[in-house]
Parts: C-alpha cells; structure tokens; sequence
C-alpha cells in the first residue's frame, strides 16, 4: 500500500523568536505506521499538535485525503478523522470515566435536549470491556484511577471510532510493559484497518521494531524520511543529533572526586501523595541529579528543598542546621530554585526583565530601604549580559521571549543573587540545542565556583551527562541511585525508574 | 459571526507572541493616552459648556471635589497594583467619617487617628478574608461593602452625625491641597523608590511567581488592605472638613468612583507591571471633569450615569492588559 493519505506542506511555527517547526513536508502512507523522532525540542510534539488542532499553523498545510485540513480544536479533529494521544495527561478531572471518553462527542446520546447517561455509560463501559479493560468503571471519576490506566482510557477515547490518522506522542514511556502491548497490539489493529499511526517516542528500539517508516526533526527542520529495517539506533542517534554537537554538549570529565562537605541535608521528607519518605545529601561543588518518570514526585521534591511546599513533614537543613521552611529562609540562606513551570512560577512573565532579575535582590540593591531604578538597570544588564539573554533591552517584558531566553533570564536572577545551592528542575525544557549547551557550560562554571547544583530532569542523557550523582525516583521514593561512569546506560536507568 | 471571530483568533496569538506590535503594549501609549484623555474631555467641556467649567471660580469648586476622591483613590491604587480589587472604600468613608465626627468634639488630631484606625480595622477585616481565607477580593469587598454600608445606616437612623461646629475653619484650599498633595507623594515615593512599590507590580503581574521570588505576598496583601483603609480614613476627615456632617448615604458610590476614575486613568484592571503613578491624577481629573461637565450640560442624573458607564466601558476594553485579565483576584 503506498497510496498517501495525510501530507503535511512547508509548515512553519514560530514561538516567539524561535523557529519551533521549519518549513516541514512529510508524506504519510495509508496503512503504516510512522515513527517521528528527534531530540526534546526539535519540534515533533509542535508538528502533531498543530495537526491535532491544538496549536494553530503559522503557515503552511497539512492535506488529509486529497483535500486541506482546516480545523480548529481537538474535537474538530477527531471528527475528520485525526485523534492524538498527546504526552501529558489528556483526561479532564472531575468528570467521569464515560464523560472522559465520549467528552466533545456527547451529542451522541443528546435527544431533544436531554443527555442520555445510561446510553453513554453503557456504551462505555462496552467500549472499555473491548479493550480488555474490566476492571475500569465507565462510571468511576478519573481521579479514581492512577496515571496509567488515565492513559489506557485515553487510548480508548482516541481510537474507538477508527481513526484514520492516530498520533501517539511519547506515551509509551509512561506505560508498564503490559500497557505498552496493549497499545502496540491497538496500533498494530488500526495499521490493519489500512489507517496511519504516527508515533513519537524516545525509545529508540521501540521506535525502530513498531513503525515502517521513521521521520527525523532536529532542531525543527526535518533532516530525513529512512525505512525502519534499513537502519539501527546509532544511524538515528546520529540523524536526530548531528555530528558537529557531538564533541562538547555534556561534561567530559569522570572520576573527579566531589568535597564530602555536607552543604544540604534532606531528611526523611515526605509530602502526601507526592513523596515517601526520602533522605538524601548535597555536597560542595557537587552536581547532583534526580530523575524519574514526570509523576515520580520529584518537581515537588525539588520546591520541597526550595520551602515551596506546602505539606512537607520531615527536615531540610543546611550545614548549619538552619531549617529551610519557607521561600524566604531559602531564598535568603542562598538557596536559588528553577522550576519547570517557567511561565507561572520561575518568572513574573508580565513583568519587565530588569523586574525579574532584581526581584530577588531587592535588599541588596536597596540603600536605606530605598531602592533607586538606575542601580537596578545597571544589575539587570550586567547579568542580563553575562548569560546573553538576545532582547531589545531590560524593559522588555518576559512574556515576549522565547523559552531559552526566558529561561536565560531565570538564571540570570540567581547568579546576580549569588546562590551557592541551585535547584534547577527541568532546566533545558523546550530548549533549543544552543542555548542548552549554553547552560550546561554554565553548570559546569558554577560547579567549579563550589556551587552546589540539583539537577531534576526528565531526560536521561542530561542527567547522565552532567551529573556526580544520580538518583532514581519511582512513585514518590528513592529508588536506586548511580555514581557518575561512563559506562553507565540509559537502560540501567530506565530499569529503575519504570 | 463566530467563523469571523475564530478565523481572527490566530493572528492575534500571533500578535501576542512578539507583541511590539500591539499598539496597547507600547509603553509610550500606556503613558500618554490618560494625558491625551484628559485634555480631549477638558477640551470637549469647555466648548459644551461656552468656556463655563474653565472659569476660575468653576475650576475652585471643582478641585475642591477633587481631594477626598485623590485621596482615597491612592489607597485603592496600591490595591489595585496588586490586581485585588476594593469596594469597601465608600462605607468604609462613611464610617470612618462617623467616627472622626464623634471625636471631633474632643480633638480634631484625635479625630483623625481615630478616622484612619477605622479605615485601618475595616481593612485589616479585608485582608483576613482575602489572604487567610483565600476568599477573591472582589467578594470580600462586596461583603464588608454591605455589612459597613448597614452600621453606617444603623448609626445615623435617627439624624445625621454632625461634627464640631468650628470644623470648617479647616476646610480651606491651602490646608486640602496641602493634605492632598502630601499624600500623593507618599504614594509616589512609596511606589517608585521602595522595595514594597516593586514588590506590588510583581504580586499584579504573576503571583505565584512573586511567591517564588521570596515574596511574602500574604503580608504584602495585608500592608496594602491595612494602608489603603488608613488612607481612606484620611480621605474621610476631609470629607467632615468639608460637609460637617454624616447621613445615612455617607461615602455612597464612591467606591465605583474610585474604580471609574482610576481605569480612566488607564490603569489595568488587573494591575501588574504596567501600571502608571500617573493613572491616579490623571484618572481622577478626568473623571470630575466629566461628571462635574456632563451636570453643567444639564444631563439629568439617569444619561449622566449612562454616558459614564458607556466611556467605562471602552476605556476597560482599551486599556486590559489581555494577556493576564484571568487573574484578578
């Protein structure tokens, strides 16, 4: 079968200053299955969610069957026959199983004007026994259910009117094996049926074993279109990365012995239904990861040593047995935290950038309480300067700069701070390659100022790349921990945090 | 209709993303529409009404309605900044009011303390509700608005409250304007040259972020409630200064005139970082120039409320700052 069926033309996004997704034009076949791949950031999730309706397309199209798509949310989507499985959690709170699934299509079961619960549920609960999933009620709320069987309820809500294009992004990574077959087996149904799936994943042989046809982004361009069984993980490494990064992009020193000077000590902290009882220590000049699955507790771990969290029980003490409870103990016995929610937490977006370096210093920049805006522009740039945040100047507000920059200017407030903890969570999220290398030389300066760093992060090779030590989180405990090798494997990793 | 409105809708996100094109985001619009503003409508007046309301003495009477609602409207723009809301000011003025016209009698410093203590305790009854019952401000204000609005009601059910006889010796131009300006400064000062002033911009345009950034924003919220119901109980000594007496109506609709007067002025609804000092004078002027205008005219009371809500309106619509209207809180 090699009739098209969907094809996507020169489409552009821009977010901001950065080229998200440039000028891609890809063909997808009836009847296969289409792996799409690329480093986080490289602009495949952009891709598919502006096919799926979620993002508009800033030029550019994508063609369905012969005829241009134009849709403009989810549900319009669906109904012209593209669904997608998207990355985070695609189920709404509050609602039911049943609601979940038929959300946006309730029509169904509306005869004049009343909605028909019983018809909706039965017809769920139908829809949900198909897919072997028993032991879920259609009539349950969602919350009931943990964020795995979420995810299987998703795929039955994206798949069981036979879609003729299903997008699955990167969902695999958060599913147990048995959840994995599952979807490979519903995957593998609709490729039958003569439909396209197109699939996203980091899993490099899972992506090579499941799919047809593979599709590499990097840093929004497409770079190629291979056939799966013509080529091996290291060819794609090497297609989503591109030679030149390869050289210096992590650290490339291992066995540096790290100070056993205690700076931070984290003891039996525990906050309800995010973390169990974890203990762990910071020392001087250390660069210490924590990773894990999104939902292993370990965001809220990291605000927990910034005193962001509000339930936390157990202690979080500096060398000098100060107990950090609060953001302004932290704040102000040199604890800097990053989060991952750059646009709610880590920066005031509405905000001018000179605002958001000094917020934070406001003290030291004050002479008798009183603060002068000279004083405050001049900081303001020179940090501003040293991470080089692109801009027109320091009156620009946040919200008009792209990821990495803003994310620049997150980090540009702690070092005018002079914080000897980091926490950073997530810092090269959505971040282009560049900039990335950017922070990461950053990390390595401060390391060798004696700073102490707390890398949280979702990616592995990040964290097996610029870490002493690492550890593993799983549903809110610690468990397993590594000490920087190079040897040391994504598997080894993945084993313990799955 | 609606195919329009979507088909819009991307190109407006578009405009967001680097919004230096929308006209509203560049500061020098920001800065010198409330100017512009205020000289069409001064402008516009004095032709309706044949040079009358620029008259020396029409310009007297009209600064002397000026000062309690600059006053107050300080008070309530620090709030504001914070992107809270406050509609308590006018019971709040009629019961601090009430309370300056009792001690009068004994002295007139006691008075006044004692007028900007009840505007203290009503907002300090604000920020309780607010901060640590994590009630929005709109509906505590509201609340406290009504509960206020009745003991202010209850106290002079019988006749007025009248203050000492000999308190309009202080109703003078020299002594209001002094009082007056002093005030402003305050505010100016505080605003521009304090940690707090930068703090209260932050807390507007992102709170979580604020709290993030060592901000105590919960004691901040209560500084703010507490020194906007001191202000406002300076404003009401004013008010006895000028009217020597409390009716039942005392400070009534004064905290929409207060809202009116200061989104006039081009201040945000939602505060945050692009809020002007100068959205105070500028807002308040042009709102007594409208309102004392359109009664020159000769408009009955029910068109004047209409055409003010009507300019309402489109200087609301204008001057939202779009990208952070779903956080007032």
């Amino acid at each position: 079968m090699d009739e098209e069926i969907l094809r996507a033309e020169n489409i552009n996004k821009y977010f901001g200053i950065n080229h998200a997704v440039n000028n891609v034009s890809i063909s997808f076949k009836k009847g296969e299955v289409h792996g799409l791949i690329g480093e986080n950031g490289s602009g495949k999730s952009t891709l598919m969610s502006m096919l799926a309706g979620i993002y508009p397309i800033d030029s550019g199209k994508f063609v369905l069957g012969g005829k241009e798509l134009k849709i403009k949310n989810q549900v319009e989507a669906n109904r012209m026959g593209v669904s997608i499985i998207v990355q985070e959690i695609g189920t709404l709170s509050g609602l039911t199983v049943a609601e979940n699934i038929f959300l946006g299509n309730e029509d169904r079961f509306v005869k004049h004007g009343i909605k028909n619960t019983k018809a909706m549920v039965k017809e769920a609960q139908k829809l949900l026994d198909q897919y072997g999933l028993r032991e879920i009620s259609a009539t349950a709320v969602i919350d009931k259910y943990d964020f795995e069987a979420r995810k299987l309820i998703e795929i039955v809500k994206a798949t069981y009117f036979h879609p003729e294009v299903l997008v699955v992004d990167e969902t695999t990574t958060t599913l147990s094996q048995s959840g994995r077959e599952e979807l490979y087996k519903h995957m593998e149904s609709i490729k039958n049926e003569g439909h396209t799936v197109i699939f996203i994943s980091h899993d490099l042989s899972e992506v090579i074993k499941q799919t047809d046809r593979i599709s590499v982004l990097r840093d929004g361009v497409l770079i190629d279109t291979v056939e799966s069984k013509d080529v091996s993980e290291d060819d794609l490494k090497r297609l989503m990365v591109g030679r030149e990064l390869n050289d210096r992009y992590y650290r490339t020193d291992f066995g540096t012995p790290v100070s056993q000077e205690v700076v931070l000590s984290v003891k039996n902290v525990s906050v309800p239904k995010e973390i169990n009882n974890v203990s762990f220590e910071l020392h001087k000049g250390e660069i210490l990861g924590i990773g894990g699955l999104s939902e292993c507790g370990m965001h809220e771990l990291g605000k927990a040593v910034f005193g962001a969290s509000y339930y936390r029980s157990g202690d979080v003490a500096l060398a000098d047995g100060t107990d950090v409870d609060s953001i302004s103990t932290a704040i102000k016995h040199s604890i800097a935290y990053v989060s991952k929610d750059r646009d709610n937490e880590s920066l005031v977006v509405n905000d001018s950038i000179r605002d958001n370096i000094c917020l934070t210093s406001m003290d030291e920049l004050s002479t008798k309480n009183i603060v002068l805006k000279n004083r405050l522009s001049e900081f303001a740039k020179k940090y501003a300067d040293l991470v080089s945040v692109k801009m027109v100047d320091i009156g620009q507000f946040v919200a008009d700069l792209s990821g990495g920059n803003k994310q620049k200017v997150a980090l540009a407030r702690w070092l005018g701070k002079n914080s000897d903890i980091l926490v950073l969570d997530s810092p090269t999220r959505g971040i282009d390659v560049k900039v990335k290398a950017d922070i990461y030389a950053l990390m390595e300066e401060m390391k060798k100022q004696g700073k102490s760093i707390i890398l949280i992060s979702e990616e592995i090779l990040e964290l097996l790349g610029m870490c002493d030590r690492i550890l593993v989180m799983k549903d809110g405990t610690v468990n397993g921990e590594f000490t920087r090798n190079p040897d040391l494997t994504e598997e080894d990793f993945i084993a313990k945090m799955v | 209709m609606t195919d329009i409105q979507k088909n819009v809708e991307p190109a407006e996100n578009k405009d967001l993303g680097n919004s230096s094109q929308r006209f509203m985001d560049k500061p020098i619009a920001r800065d010198m529409l409330p100017i512009i503003g205020f000289a069409v409508i001064l402008c516009l007046f004095a032709v309706l009404t044949g040079g009358k309301i620029i008259q020396p003495s029409n310009l007297k009477l009209l600064l002397s309605q000026t000062y309690m609602l600059m006053i107050a409207s300080a008070g309530v723009f620090l709030v504001m900044t914070m992107g809270c809301l406050d509609f308590s000011q006018g019971s709040m003025l009629g019961v601090s009011s009430i309370v300056i016209c009792y001690l009068s009698s004994y002295s007139i410093p006691l008075a006044i303390l004692g007028g900007m203590a009840t505007g203290a305790a009503i907002g300090a009854i604000n920020g309780f509700f607010h901060v640590k019952r994590k009630i929005p401000s709109f509906i505590v204000t509201i609340c406290t608005m009504f509960l206020f609005r009745g003991l202010c009601a209850y106290l002079t059910t019988n006749s007025p409250v009248y203050a000492v006889g000999d308190i309009y010796k202080y109703n003078t131009l020299p002594i209001k304007l002094t009082l007056t300006v002093v005030v402003l400064l305050i505010i100016f000062f505080a605003f521009h040259y304090t940690k707090l002033g930068y703090n209260l911009k932050a807390i507007g345009a992102g709170e979580t972020a604020s709290r993030f950034a060592g901000i105590n924003v919960e004691k901040t919220k209560w500084i703010i409630y507490i020194a906007a119901g001191v202000i406002t109980g300076f404003a009401a000594f004013i008010n006895v200064v000028k009217v020597g007496s409390v009716t039942s109506t005392g400070g009534n609709m004064l905290e929409t005139e207060i809202l009116i007067a200061l989104v006039l002025g081009g201040l945000p609804i939602s505060g945050g970082a692009l809020v002007r000092f100068t959205n105070i004078i500028f807002g308040v002027l042009t709102y007594k120039v409208l309102s004392t205008g359109l009664n020159m005219i000769g408009l009955t009371t029910q068109t004047q409320q209409l055409i003010e809500g009507i300019i309402f309106v489109i200087v609301v619509a204008l001057f939202s700052d779009r990208k952070s209207l779903q956080v007032i809180k």
